[in-house]
């Protein structure tokens, strides 16, 4: 293999194109980064399982397609619910149990994403499943030279809309003063009426939802299967810890991820370019391991 | 009475912290806790808040049993908690910290009530400040502020002057003298300057070793018995 081979050189307009394809990456990783940035980053929980809430999502959405015929716009919400309601069950009849116990918590998401995958399996079989989308959904939209499938636009709008409502909950809401009270100083925010175990399970409900959400949107872009989580979750991890934690930070190191990797896999290819990514971001650790942003939860 | 615990003894773990405990406040009284350091006076206020891992004994606030309450419930039962060191939530802006309180309130108001905003005029113009900023005595006076804002029966001030410089210590005496004389609200009170203690309160307890060592009203707190149990 000659240089020329593995170097594509500069040209404009494919780059343009690159770097909106990065904007789409990122947007993708943020939808899936942003549950786990609640419930790691506010909760301080390593939910092994959160690949799997995503693979939920989707196939919740296609059994309300396939089996019921809904609409899959309406899918979005409800298995957003749906998802949120099995993360309400995971935590109260197990994380809850964990709280003092972080690594004991890792080993039992695990197992919940193993059970999740395995029971998936047994139910619907191992083969990809396919969603239909709506049709304006489906086609591309192009501006000027670009070609941009209007799903990703979608998706990248979505992005914006649930980290603002995330934000939205968080900061502005009587309840996200509730959570972010009870992340600071649990025995503070009892003293003020607080129930923390209430708040702990709503928080965790949420971030299980915001992956249900996600996976929902995930299947109008690629096939369905029992084991599609882990293509996630690696990368949401990434954003979340790179970003500190915080809904800005992963916003802000989703943003410069997908941007990096894109531009990356422009001038060489996608294999090498996570390469380069996944290096980088193990550098950056090494002398920042807070993140991008410091981080304003205590961790437990 | 409106707070009573009766034969309380209370465990960090399984190791009994404070044993046999039986203190009552009248309402509209101030009852000081006295006793040197490491004795369990903030451990008999987190008993009261219910924050050690558990008790026995009984306890009430105005006549309800809350022996086998959480602290989350407690507190909504009329109990504002100022604790030692403050507690206020650093990352939090002074409205925030102050809203916190307001959670507990049985009405579910949730805006900044009048009183905090006039006794503590600094607050009132620093409310979007970040509370991790503010100095100890600044801190101290939110954590009063937050404590009021849950419309409270009993205020528990954990050292309230504690660590902050004499000028305001003056400052929040005067504020907690009035909160009981003129507010009239019930208040238990630790603290370490007899001096303050005395002119503040209406009866005293002394702890000594996680037990109650002598008790009354402030004008029988002899010197003699400050020798005994107070002086270093």
């Amino acid at each position: 293999m000659s240089v020329h081979d593995f170097w594509t050189p500069f040209a404009l307009e494919p780059f343009i194109s690159a770097l909106i394809i990065g904007l789409s990456l990122a947007s993708i990783w943020l939808v899936a980064a942003l549950g786990l940035t609640i419930i790691y980053g506010t909760m301080g929980v390593i939910n092994m399982a959160h690949g799997e809430f995503i693979m939920l999502g989707a196939y919740i959405t296609w059994v309300l397609q396939y089996f019921l015929g809904f609409p899959w716009l309406l899918c979005l919400p409800i298995s957003f619910v749906i998802v949120a309601f099995i993360g309400w069950l995971v935590e109260r009849g197990l994380i809850r149990h964990l709280y003092d116990r972080p690594l004991d918590t890792l080993l039992a998401t695990w197992g919940v994403s193993l059970v999740f995958i395995q029971s998936i399996r047994l139910i619907f079989g191992g083969e990809p499943q396919y969603i239909d989308t709506p049709e304006f959904l489906s086609n591309v939209v192009q501006i000027g030279f670009l070609n941009i499938p209007s799903m990703r636009i979608f998706i990248f709008g979505m992005a914006l809309v649930l980290v603002g409502l995330t934000w939205a909950l968080l900061y502005k809401s009587n309840f996200g003063i509730q959570v972010r009270s009870v992340m600071q100083n649990p025995q503070m925010a009892a003293s003020f009426v607080i129930n923390s175990s209430r708040v702990y399970g709503l928080t965790f409900a949420y971030g299980a939802g915001l992956a249900g959400i996600s996976g929902s949107m995930f299947s109008g872009l690629k096939t369905i299967f029992p084991d599609m989580g882990l293509g996630y979750v690696v990368e949401a991890f990434l954003v979340v810890v790179t970003g500190g934690g915080e809904l800005f930070g992963s916003l802000a190191t989703a943003g410069i991820m997908g941007e990096m990797f894109s531009v990356f896999s422009y001038f060489t290819n996608d294999t090498f370019a996570r390469f380069v990514l996944f290096v980088l971001i193990v550098i950056f650790l090494r002398f920042r391991p807070q993140g991008i942003f410091t981080p304003s939860m205590a961790r437990r | 009475m409106l707070l009573k615990l009766e034969d309380v003894t209370s465990f960090y773990g399984k190791t009994p912290i404070l044993q046999n405990i039986s203190v009552g406040v009248e309402d509209g009284k101030c009852l000081a806790v006295l006793g040197r350091n490491g004795v369990g006076k903030t451990t008999l206020m987190r008993t009261i808040m219910g924050l050690t891992t558990r008790m026995t004994g009984s306890m009430s606030i105005a006549g309800e049993d809350v022996t086998h309450k959480q602290t989350h419930e407690r507190s909504s039962a009329g109990v504002g908690y100022i604790p030692q060191g403050r507690g206020i939530l650093p990352k939090f802006s002074v409205r925030e910290n102050i809203l916190l309180g307001t959670f507990a309130r049985s009405d579910r108001k949730r805006s900044i009530p009048d009183m905090c905003l006039e006794l503590f005029p600094y607050l009132a113009e620093n409310l979007d400040k970040r509370a991790g900023t503010l100095s100890g005595g600044q801190q101290q006076q939110l954590s009063i502020a937050r404590a009021l804002a849950t419309d409270p029966k009993i205020l528990l001030l954990d050292e309230p002057t504690e660590g902050i410089q004499p000028n305001i210590v003056q400052e929040i005496e005067a504020t907690i003298e009035r909160l009981n004389k003129e507010v009239g609200l019930t208040l238990i009170l630790t603290e370490q300057h007899i001096k303050v203690a005395r002119e503040l309160s209406h009866g005293f307890v002394i702890m000594d070793n996680g037990r109650i060592a002598e008790s009354g009203e402030t004008k029988e707190l002899t010197d003699e018995i400050v020798d005994k149990y107070l002086t270093l």
